[in-house]
């Protein structure tokens, strides 16, 4: 079944004019009447034992609906996570209590009358040390700080190896910062079942959760993830606080709203990366690979999130796109009094990427190998699907010509004859040229979805399916597919997602999945749906289902009569045909491709600015390059992010010190260059659209490019290495320490 | 909380001797970001923004004299040729949002030691009007700033105005950041070079408990532009002066160590801003001719 016109079709986001024009539906705009607000109160200490909650006064104040603490308010399932803590508090932003207002101002000003007596402890911060004998216990009824270990090979992997290259690579602490940060409105729906908006990835996930804290079969509740301002990773878990407020709508039998405030949302949603990567690369002389050797430390922060499974992603993916026969890696994920880490854009991908790309300038620079050249020498090239020493089975995949492609369009070898030219005159601004060839990894863990398509009465088509955007375009690029499939024109496709009482099932959008996994079940249902229509033709016609086909103006009919063909909506009539089918994917899909940075160094203050930057991005086959090049643009910029800017500090008591957005550094527009697109198709055998995933290449590919572009430039003056963020003093002092070295 | 919207600059002087803890709001854009993050609660907000007169600006006996209340939106197009110096360092403020609505009344209100306005007001030795119901007095910017956002003003008294002369020379602003905008400042330094009485002024931001004036600096690098004649012959000063006088720039700071950077790289930086700054702006006098 031949996917008509649509695939390759630039069609414009059809959300957009809603979200552009502010008629979106976002949690803050479900405005239920006589809603109360209801405000956290958080931990201001990182780690402490309460010795007292006094909300007695608070409960006093003008509009106060209720102030609850642990205790105050029933669960039937427990979490790990206090969903309120009593007995202590383990990171700064741990809910210990929560204020209801008539009005959110006075919902904050009773959650500021609250009392916390603390017993201030000792935190742990540094999470090198958190596995050291003697360290504070984050969790001490566990006896160690240790909260996942996970190792894969043997020692001696670099035997055999002419050069070894080693570093240290600090993979920083990012804040996934959503334009919307975590909001929920929750009612009761009056039939002793609960209701609820929220900003989340995982609607159904968060309907289980709810539903165990609350006592109440799933079918008590429903969740509805409207239109969503970004996530990036960090709305793939359900928050304590869904449930909370969940509880207080029940318990007040009032609708009951909450939204972070932005400190909040800086201090209490999860955060992403912080790595530690001590990495060895042995090579031989002629720069063939021999082995890689690394130890790795996570963090897991308060509690534990995504970090450990994330970590394995990491482990896996350690080769990248190259062929080392070798690799020993071993990891301890632990935990420390800081936010709970979880995923963020690429989710233990980038920082695998990080890894292996850095060391691979390293040793480029250690035996004089042109980086592009030390690259194509060792690429993983022939056969797909191949498997790597990590046990990952890379499914189809080209990486010398999506190097190729990238040098090409970068125009590398003028590049680098500039870099020389600068280098030779001394120039205050050095060029450098950045690399990174990558894999990654799409569709993870969850591999399968359930797709309906129903044809109306009225012509129109609607089809369901489990995932939920989250800026994506899901509404552009399902519709898209059907349209071809069914061959209706878009308009007349309504897209419906992310509400539980609509939807059956669901696992969400996470991992880059959504596309490759409900796309191909939505494919599944259009093409049952075909089949169906074609039998209801043929009894309405009294003709074989066989002598059915379809005319140019898309009408079923009797082969050789067109005058009684009918259409969709005449099909549809008296009931509407309804297909349901489900997609499992065998594997993950590794899409790849190069990315090439060019940045420019002032030496005299170490201040960096990308100037180019050149993105080749393989996805498989390509349903709509516009929504391509949308993922990859803002996949470029968080990378570029990381690469450049942000990093969320803790000083050494466990505080942090970038919760705002004015000492937390996202960039702005002025910081991203043009990106310089290149398309490139190879398509996965995985599924029946031939599609990976596209959402997190972008930040895979960027990251490394950019910090490896930055290095690059003054690898001249001796540098080596230099961590992220590269903020100008890092780059003067690492120029300088190189100085005094010579 | 009582909100004060008075119609004139009397009323509203009035309305601060009565009430001396009464806080002014002009753009808002530094006060409302106190009150948000509830790092103030106060009890009356004066509003100034109905009062016109802070609004204007004009020539008063060989000096700009620019109403407290005027936006940075309006430095960089109504004035951005008689004083660029001001005008570079307005362009590098926040966004286009903040720009429209930011003063540099307010600027000089907080009395950050990362003001943007304030380098280029003490390389141009501005002056700052302040008033209350029993007289204006003048204060020298340089000895405005008092502390960390602290300045000179008594608590019964406004900032009317600054007072600065229109530019005679090149000025020059610079600053390093982690990103172009919306950020703030590592540091930062301003540059007036003033041809007709032979005057190199410097100011610097973020390096210190307050703005500060490079005075040494500057009496360095007159000295040395007087000695070889530089003024008369149009030619550059030698690398080693241009040296020690970034050294001496650098010398002027009291930076600290912070989560924006090391006092020491804040030094350096001083240095290199000063040594670049003074290049381009002599440049443009030695072209000039
Ligand atoms: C997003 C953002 C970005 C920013 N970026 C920058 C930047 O890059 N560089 C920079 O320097 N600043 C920046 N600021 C800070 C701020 O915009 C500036 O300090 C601005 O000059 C403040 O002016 P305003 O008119 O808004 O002051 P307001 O907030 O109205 O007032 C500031 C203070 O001055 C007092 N005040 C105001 N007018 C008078 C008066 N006439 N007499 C006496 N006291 C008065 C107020 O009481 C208050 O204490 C930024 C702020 C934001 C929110």
């Amino acid at each position: 079944m031949a996917v008509r016109a649509a695939v390759h079709g630039t069609v414009k986001r059809r959300e957009d004019p809603r979200l552009i024009t502010g008629a979106g539906l976002y949690t803050d705009d479900v405005r239920p009447e006589r809603c109360l607000h209801a405000v956290f109160v958080r931990s201001t200490h990182a780690n402490a034992r309460l010795a007292g909650v006094d909300a007695s006064s608070a409960r006093g104040m003008p509009g106060v609906a209720g102030v609850f603490t642990a205790g105050d308010v029933l669960f039937t399932s427990d979490t790990a996570r206090p969903r309120l803590c009593g007995e202590s508090v383990k990171f700064v932003g741990d809910a210990i209590a929560v204020a209801v207002g008539e009005t959110r101002e006075q919902a904050v000003d009773a959650a500021a009358e609250v009392v916390v007596d603390y017993e201030p402890l000792a935190a742990l911060v540094d999470s090198t040390t958190a596995a050291d004998a003697g360290a504070t216990l984050v969790h001490p009824d566990k006896g160690d700080n240790i909260a996942f270990e996970f190792d894969i090979g043997e020692d001696g992997a670099l035997e055999g190896a002419d050069v070894v290259v080693r570093g240290r690579f600090i993979n920083q602490r990012l804040a996934p910062v959503p334009i919307e940060c975590n909001a929920v409105v929750a009612e009761p729906d009056g039939e002793g079942g609960i209701r609820m908006w929220t900003s989340t990835q995982v609607p159904f996930n968060v309907r289980s959760q709810v539903a165990e804290a609350l006592g109440l079969p799933e079918s008590k509740v429903r969740v509805i993830s409207p239109d969503v301002g970004g996530a990036f990773g960090a709305k793939l878990m359900a928050y304590p606080e869904q449930s909370v407020i969940a509880a207080l709508a029940r318990d007040l039998d009032r609708p009951v709203r909450w939204f972070e405030f932005r400190t909040e949302n800086m201090t209490a949603m999860t955060h992403g990366r912080g790595l530690v990567q001590d990495v060895a690369l042995g090579a031989r002389s002629d720069g063939t690979l021999v082995g890689m050797d690394a130890d790795v430390i996570a963090d897991a922060g308060a509690y534990a999130g995504l970090s450990p499974p994330q970590l394995v992603l990491t482990a896996m993916l350690a080769s990248g796109v190259y062929q080392i026969p070798k690799i020993r890696f071993r990891s301890k994920c632990v935990f420390t009094n800081t936010a709970v880490m979880s995923a963020y854009r690429g989710a233990g991908r980038p920082e695998a990427i990080a890894m292996i790309e850095r060391a691979m300038d390293m040793l480029a620079a250690e035996l004089r190998i042109d980086p592009a050249e030390l690259r194509r020498r060792n690429l993983i090239r022939g056969e797909f699907p191949y498997t790597t020493a990590t046990f990952c089975t890379y499914d189809s995949g080209d990486y010398e010509r999506a190097l190729d492609l990238a040098l090409e369009a970068a125009g590398y070898e003028k590049l680098r004859a500039e870099q020389r030219d600068r280098r030779d005159r001394g120039d205050r601004l050095q060029l450098g040229i950045g690399l990174s060839a990558y894999v990654e990894m799409t569709a993870v863990l969850n591999t399968s979805e359930v797709g309906v398509a129903r044809a109306e009465p009225d012509g129109s088509i609607v089809l369901q399916v489990g995932t939920t955007s989250s800026g994506q375009g899901h509404e552009t690029a399902y519709a898209q597919l059907a349209a071809g499939l069914l061959d209706v024109p878009i308009e007349s496709i309504k897209v419906v997602t992310s509400d539980t009482a609509v939807v059956g099932s669901g696992s969400g959008t996470s991992g880059s999945r959504s596309l490759q996994i409900g796309g191909s079940a939505l494919r599944a249902a259009c093409i049952a749906l075909i089949d169906q229509a074609k039998e209801e033709a043929a009894r309405r016609l009294e003709a074989s289902v066989e002598d059915i086909v379809r005319f140019d103006d898309g009408r079923f009919g009797v082969k050789g009569v067109p005058a009684t063909a009918l259409t969709w909506a005449q099909l549809a009539e008296g009931s509407p045909l309804s297909a349901q089918a489900g997609f499992e994917q065998s594997d993950q899909t590794y899409p790849f491709g190069c990315h090439v940075a060019v940045a420019e160094v002032d030496v005299e203050t170490g201040e960096a600015r990308l100037v180019r930057h050149i993105a080749v991005d393989d996805c498989g086959t390509v349903l709509n390059q516009m929504l391509v090049d949308g993922q990859v643009h803002g996949g470029v910029a968080q990378g570029v992010a990381q690469a450049l800017y942000e990093e969320f500090v803790y000083d050494a008591h466990g505080n942090p010190l970038t919760a705002t957005l004015v000492d937390y550094g996202i960039p702005g527009i002025g910081e991203i260059p043009s990106i310089e697109t290149v398309a490139m198709e190879t398509p996965t055998p995985l599924n029946p659209l031939g599609a990976k995933g596209i959402g997190e290449s972008g930040t895979i590919g960027a990251t490394p490019a950019v910090q490896n572009a930055v290095i690059d430039a003054v690898s001249h003056l001796g540098v080596r290495h230099i961590d992220m963020p590269l903020h100008p003093m890092r780059v003067w002092e690492a120029i300088q320490a190189a100085r005094t070295k010579r | 909380m009582e909100f004060l919207q008075p119609a004139t600059w009397s009323e509203a002087l009035a309305m601060k001797a009565a009430k001396p803890e009464a806080v002014p709001i002009a753009g808002g854009t530094d006060l409302m970001v106190e009150i948000n993050l509830d790092h103030r609660r106060p009890a009356t907000i004066i509003d100034l923004t109905h009062i016109k007169e802070l609004t204007e600006w004009g020539m008063d006996d060989g000096r700009l004299r620019i109403g407290a209340g005027v936006t940075y939106a309006r430095i960089i197009d109504e004035l951005g040729d008689r004083l660029p110096g001001l005008a570079m360092a307005s362009r590098t403020v926040g966004s286009p949002q903040i720009r429209n609505r930011g003063t540099v009344g307010g600027n000089l209100g907080t009395a950050s030691p990362a003001g943007d306005a304030h380098p280029p007001l003490l390389a141009t030795e501005a002056i700052v009007e302040l008033a209350s119901t029993k007289g204006t007095r003048q204060v020298a910017a340089n000895e405005f700033f008092a502390g960390p956002k602290k300045n000179a003003m008594r608590a019964d008294e406004l900032i009317a105005a600054f007072l600065v002369e229109p530019a005679r020379g090149p000025q020059q602003f610079s600053k390093v950041g982690t990103r172009n905008a919306m950020v703030i400042a590592v540091c930062s330094l301003a540059l007036a070079v003033d041809p007709k009485r032979k005057h190199v002024g410097i100011g610097i931001g973020s390096a210190g408990p307050t703005p500060i004036r490079a005075a040494e600096a500057e009496t360095f690098i007159q000295e040395v532009l007087e000695e070889h004649r530089l003024w008369e012959r149009h030619v550059h000063c030698e690398p080693s002066a241009l040296k020690q006088f970034g050294e001496l720039v650098a010398a002027a700071a009291k930076p600290i160590d912070d989560v924006r950077g090391t006092a020491d790289y804040r030094r350096h930086a001083l240095a290199v801003l000063a040594r670049r700054t003074f290049r381009w702006a002599w440049d443009d006098y030695r072209k000039s001719k």
